[in-house]
């Protein structure tokens, strides 16, 4: 650990929105929000900058706080300071005319710090403290329609199921701290012996953490958030909320390596489980917002595939593919998110598949992003989802291990699986007789169109040059698999 | 992008030309210039691809390396003899196709012409890609792409609920084949470190043997699928809902080869696996047979030459079964130039006509005389009526099977032969020959461009078999595992003409033929069983199959839904009893 000199920019990262929310809130400058983003992209850019050459992991000590930088964190902060850009750009009009405008900005800067938080966290206090953070912020942006009773309901689940996932956190930061008398990863890390008080605070971790990652069974308030929230928020729950629940888990989990053998494998087992329950969940759903918020469920499957590929063998490339999964994902599902509201938004109420139908005569921009975004959820080039399932695959078969080649095995079937509901949401927007919604919606701002495209291109362009962002991925799959060996 | 020789621009031009200008035609609105911007797309493609054919000629290998960087290396191009034809055969067909099309299309809105020439474009680069490239990941990488398009094709008129189903079906039934490609590329980039060809033609005996069984048979079920084989047949003959250029593109003369092309293009690394040729063998045999009974059962022209489709790949992967690479290959053309002319032909029909169904077909001998001898020449191709290029190529594999193959192996390909003419004469009967009905009304004339691309089809199919000594010329030159070797025109035809196997193959035609002539006679005397046409119209068993595969899995969809209570009580409920179980799973499993 190394004392701190001359502040990085990652603490200054962390400080924009500490300083940001309640400004943003109080002058209800919506500009402010801009600034506040700018300024945040510029010190991300400075700390992975700083990142660079030096080993992947560093540990700082600010005032007394432990704080991590390693791949993980900058990749989990890249991703959440790109979705929430997006999003946060893309409610201007969205919001346009809605009271709270205010509230929304300053909660949706905090749920971007809040992910960098918990990415950060060097200590389970402060990760657990940053994981509450973002838990209440985003309960309140899934509410944030109050007056309609389907969000209110949405919320609550959240907040409760959400409540129940922290208090066994809790249950098992006491154990831990029972155990080996200290909340520092890397003290944990030294003193953490396979007894059955840690397995316990382990399987608390998984659990706990799990509710927030959408862990089938513990998934079941997933569909009603996604769908009742706003979209932009919609985009950033799928895009980085949950994945930050899971990199919370792993964090922790990584602190108990040496209590069991088995974390790798329950990371695949329920890899396997999340892939085929949200697949099986999304193939008969008929509105389409529910449909990509089960997809999501299916979708980080893939992650926790690519991710206890690597936890099981050391296998780098596991670790990096269900990584760049999860960068893929984020945009796009964000991209998805953010199509189908902007056209929900057009024709004025909440789309079904066969609300979409024609709606490309109508949205030409929106309905090509949305099945390009879909086409690449299911896996199909040359969108960036064909190219980080590769990934995850390639290592998973470079293992020799026939389980997990069977695990893989089972997972390319889903993608074909997960085919059958993509597919027929693309054909459904190329149709040529419009149905009533897409005949009749009203034209769209074009602040909607331009962040569409923008990530369409990042769609299309993740999937002919994968290369790009192979020095962020190497990073934080390097990380994590140190993280796990013993 | 490391370029090595000129020769490699034209290899990067060649995918990423129509890709330009798929980009360009989707961003058109006026649908004059879409069709004036496709042509010259599809045109200039078609030069710089066949610019490849005298670079390779000489037996040079041209390659282009796209390095990635990172954990994804550097990916592969190579043109050599093999993909040369193949990618030649994409660009002029696809250029031809994009021509026809400028008739066929007329009238179309221009937000779906500009998506319709995109994705053929798309294509067309994407099926070049596909065969030039010589890495297993980029080699996936556009199988899944031309799937994407072929799908979204078949699909094309989407408030037609059929042709949704068709693409639906396209798409599931070659991706869940493509599982097989999948993990065989996987399993062999793992053995050998390297997902090269040229490393693993050169080092197949280094993998071990239960992995490159794996992987042999993961790319045959992967060509099954793809080239529409048994038992993964059914989705061509509903891929006919697409429109009708794109029939003859990409599923008569260029996609569904591609099965085809991955068998030959391996076979020297998996003929070592044990059972593997002769389940080749049995596959290709069964879809002869299987696509011959097929398209007598329908009355849908389309589909007719849909099931025919199936037939004839079933002679060419027959054909690489027995280690006859060269002849399957040949085949490959023939068949892609005379299927894609009956194609051209028949959408002219139906482009006149206003149906498909062959039963209301009789004006088109009086109103629309060329196309009926275009469909005529076309379909003499296809039962191998001597010097045309079906013909040549067909006699060339038969040749091969009765010497190198299994002897019951060849009986049932001249079944299969015999079949062939049945259905062909059958098809001609209804279409060409049938004398109209009087009241029936005259038909109006095909547009100029669509004659003029079947006359130049025509042109092809009486002349294509020409080809044989050069593209077996640089087979010998540019293939250096495959053991193929030139053969001079005369030498060729000598050895057909005194093979054993060409009286066979022509009593077996002249027999289809009888019976294809005597057939209403015949069904009046011995009528089928009904439920006959039925079970060969819906793939002999399969779609029963296919049908319950989705019952089931909406079926278990349905219960999984079930479990989304809603009530925030049993959510808790799912949340506590998973942590029960993960404690118990850790605590079982501590000992591993």
């Amino acid at each position: 650990v190394t004392s701190l000199t001359l502040a990085p920019p990652l603490v200054w990262l962390l400080g924009v929105p500490l300083v940001g929310v309640p400004l943003v809130y109080l002058t209800r400058r919506r500009w402010l929000l801009l600034v506040a983003l700018a300024s945040m992209w510029v010190l991300f850019i400075l700390s992975v900058i700083a990142n660079a050459g030096t080993p992947p992991r560093q540990a700082y000590q600010i005032g007394g706080v432990p704080v991590l930088m390693d791949g993980v964190g900058l990749l989990l902060a890249g991703v959440a300071l790109t979705v929430g850009t997006a999003a946060a750009i893309y409610s201007l009009p969205y919001l346009a005319g809605e009271r709270g405008r205010e509230r929304y900005d300053a909660l949706i800067l905090a749920l971007i710090g809040s992910v960098i938080g918990v990415g950060c966290a060097g200590d389970l206090f402060n990760l657990w403290l940053w994981f509450e953070c973002l838990s209440v912020t985003a309960w309140l942006l899934v509410a944030f329609h109050q007056e309609r009773g389907a969000a209110l309901e949405a919320g609550i689940k959240y907040l409760v199921q959400s409540a129940v996932g922290s208090a066994l956190v809790l249950m098992g930061i006491a154990l831990t701290f029972w155990e080996t008398g200290t909340l520092d990863l890397e003290g944990i890390r030294g003193a953490a012996t396979a007894t059955l008080g840690l397995v316990a605070a382990g399987t608390l971790y998984v659990i706990g953490f799990g509710v927030k990652a959408a862990l089938v069974p513990l998934h079941t308030w997933l569909p009603d958030a996604h769908s009742q929230a706003p979209s932009g928020i919609s985009a950033l729950l799928s895009g980085i909320v949950i994945e930050a629940g899971l990199l919370a888990l792993l964090r922790a989990l990584a602190a108990l390596t040496a209590v069991s053998l088995s974390w790798g494998w329950l990371l695949l087992v329920f890899g396997a489980v999340n892939l085929c329950a949200g697949n099986l969940l999304a193939l008969r759903q008929s509105e389409v917002k529910r449909l990509l918020a089960y997809s999501s469920v299916a979708q980080l499957g893939y992650m926790l595939i690519g991710i206890g590929i690597g936890v099981t063998s050391g296998e780098v490339g596991g670790a990096q593919g269900g990584l760049f999964h999860l960068i893929t994902h984020a945009a796009m599902k964000a991209l998805a998110f953010l199509a189908v509201g902007a056209m929900a938004v057009g024709v004025g109420h909440s789309l079904t598949i066969a609300d979409l139908g024609g709606a490309s005569r109508k949205y030409p921009v929106m309905a090509l992003g949305l099945s390009m975004a879909v086409l690449g959820l299911g896996g199909l080039p040359p969108f960036a989802g064909f190219l980080s399932k590769w990934q995850i695959f390639a290592s998973g078969v470079a293992t020799g291990d026939a389980l997990i080649t069977a695990v893989v095995v089972l997972a390319a079937a889903n993608s074909v699986l997960s085919l059958a509901y993509y597919a027929p949401l693309a054909n459904a927007l190329y149709r040529r007789e419009p149905s009533a919604g897409a005949r009749d919606g009203a034209p769209l701002a074009p602040t909607f169109t331009v962040i569409v495209a923008l990530l369409a291109l990042v769609v299309v362009g993740l999937g002919l040059v994968p290369g790009l962002l192979d020095g962020l991925t190497e990073r934080a799959g390097a990380a994590l698999v140190a993280a796990f060996a013993r | 992008m490391q370029v090595m020789g000129a020769g490699a621009t034209l290899i990067a031009f060649t995918i990423l030309l129509p890709w330009a200008g798929a980009l360009a035609v989707w961003g058109l609105r006026r649908a004059g210039a879409q069709h004036g911007l496709a042509c010259a797309a599809a045109t200039l493609t078609a030069l710089v691809t066949l610019g490849l054919i005298p670079l390779t000629a000489n037996g040079e290998r041209l390659t282009l390396t796209l390095p990635l960087g990172g954990s994804w290396g550097d990916l592969t191009f190579a043109a050599d003899g093999l993909s040369v034809l193949l990618s030649a055969i994409a660009a002029v067909i696809g250029a031809l196709a994009v021509y026809f099309s400028v008739g066929y299309l007329h009238g179309t809105p221009p937000a779906d012409l500009g998506r319709y020439y995109a994705l053929v474009l798309i294509f067309i680069g994407a099926m070049s890609g596909l065969v030039l490239t010589e890495h297993l990941l980029l080699l996936f990488f556009f199988w899944e792409l031309v799937a994407l398009c072929s799908y979204a094709l078949i699909a094309f008129y989407g408030d037609n609920p059929a042709a949704v189903r068709g693409g639906l079906k396209a798409l599931i039934l070659t991706q869940t084949g493509g599982l097989g490609l999948l993990v065989g590329c996987l399993v062999i980039g793992t053995a050998l470190g390297d997902f090269r060809y040229g490393t693993f033609l050169a080092k197949a005996g280094d993998v071990p043997t239960g992995a490159l069984a794996l992987a042999a048979f993961g790319f045959l079920i992967a060509a099954a699928a793809k080239s529409a084989q048994v038992p993964f047949h059914s989705w061509l003959p509903d891929a006919m809902e697409a429109p009708t250029p794109v029939s003859a593109l990409i599923h008569a003369a260029t996609m569904v080869n591609a099965g085809v092309y991955l068998l030959a293009r391996f076979y020297p690394a998996f003929v070592t696996v044990p059972g593997w040729a002769d389940a080749v063998v049995i596959i290709g045999v069964l879809s002869a047979l299987v696509g011959g009974l097929m398209s007598l059962a329908t009355d849908d022209l389309k589909r007719v030459l849909a099931c025919s489709t199936i037939s004839q790949l079933g002679f060419m992967v027959y054909a690489v079964g027995v280690g006859a690479v060269f002849a399957s290959q040949y085949h490959l053309l023939s068949h892609a130039i005379f299927k894609a002319l009956l194609f051209l032909s028949a959408g002219a029909v139906i482009h006149s006509l206003g149906t498909r169904d062959m039963a209301h077909m009789g004006r088109v001998r009086a109103d629309l005389p060329f196309i009926s001898i275009m469909l005529l020449v076309g379909a003499l191709a296809l039962v191998g009526l001597p010097m045309l290029n079906g013909f040549w190529s067909k006699e060339a594999i038969l040749d091969a099977g009765l010497s190198q193959g299994a002897g019951a192996a060849f009986l049932a390909m001249l079944v299969g032969v015999c079949l062939t003419a049945l259905y062909a004469v059958r098809m001609l009967d209804r279409v060409v020959f049938r004398s109209p009905a009087p009241d029936s009304p005259a038909a109006p004339p095909t547009p100029h461009v669509m004659r003029w691309v079947c006359g130049a089809l025509c042109l092809g199919t009486l002349t294509s078999w020409l080809l044989a000594e050069p593209i077996s010329r640089a087979f010998e030159a540019t293939l250096p595992f495959h053991q193929t070797f030139a053969v001079s025109l005369p030498d060729m035809s000598a050895e057909i003409v005194e093979s054993a196997a060409l009286p066979l193959a022509l009593a077996a035609m002249g027999l289809g033929a009888v019976i294809g002539g005597l057939r209403g006679w015949a069904m009046r005397r011995w009528p089928l069983p009904g439920g006959w046409r039925r079970f060969a119209d819906e793939g002999f068993g399969v779609e029963p199959l296919n049908r319950l595969v989705i019952r089931i899995t909406q079926g278990t969809a349905d219960m999984a839904r079930r479990t989304q209570t809603g009530h925030l009580n049993w959510n808790v409920v799912g949340i506590i009893g998973g942590w029960l179980v993960v404690m118990v799973l850790i605590v079982m499993g501590g000992a591993r």
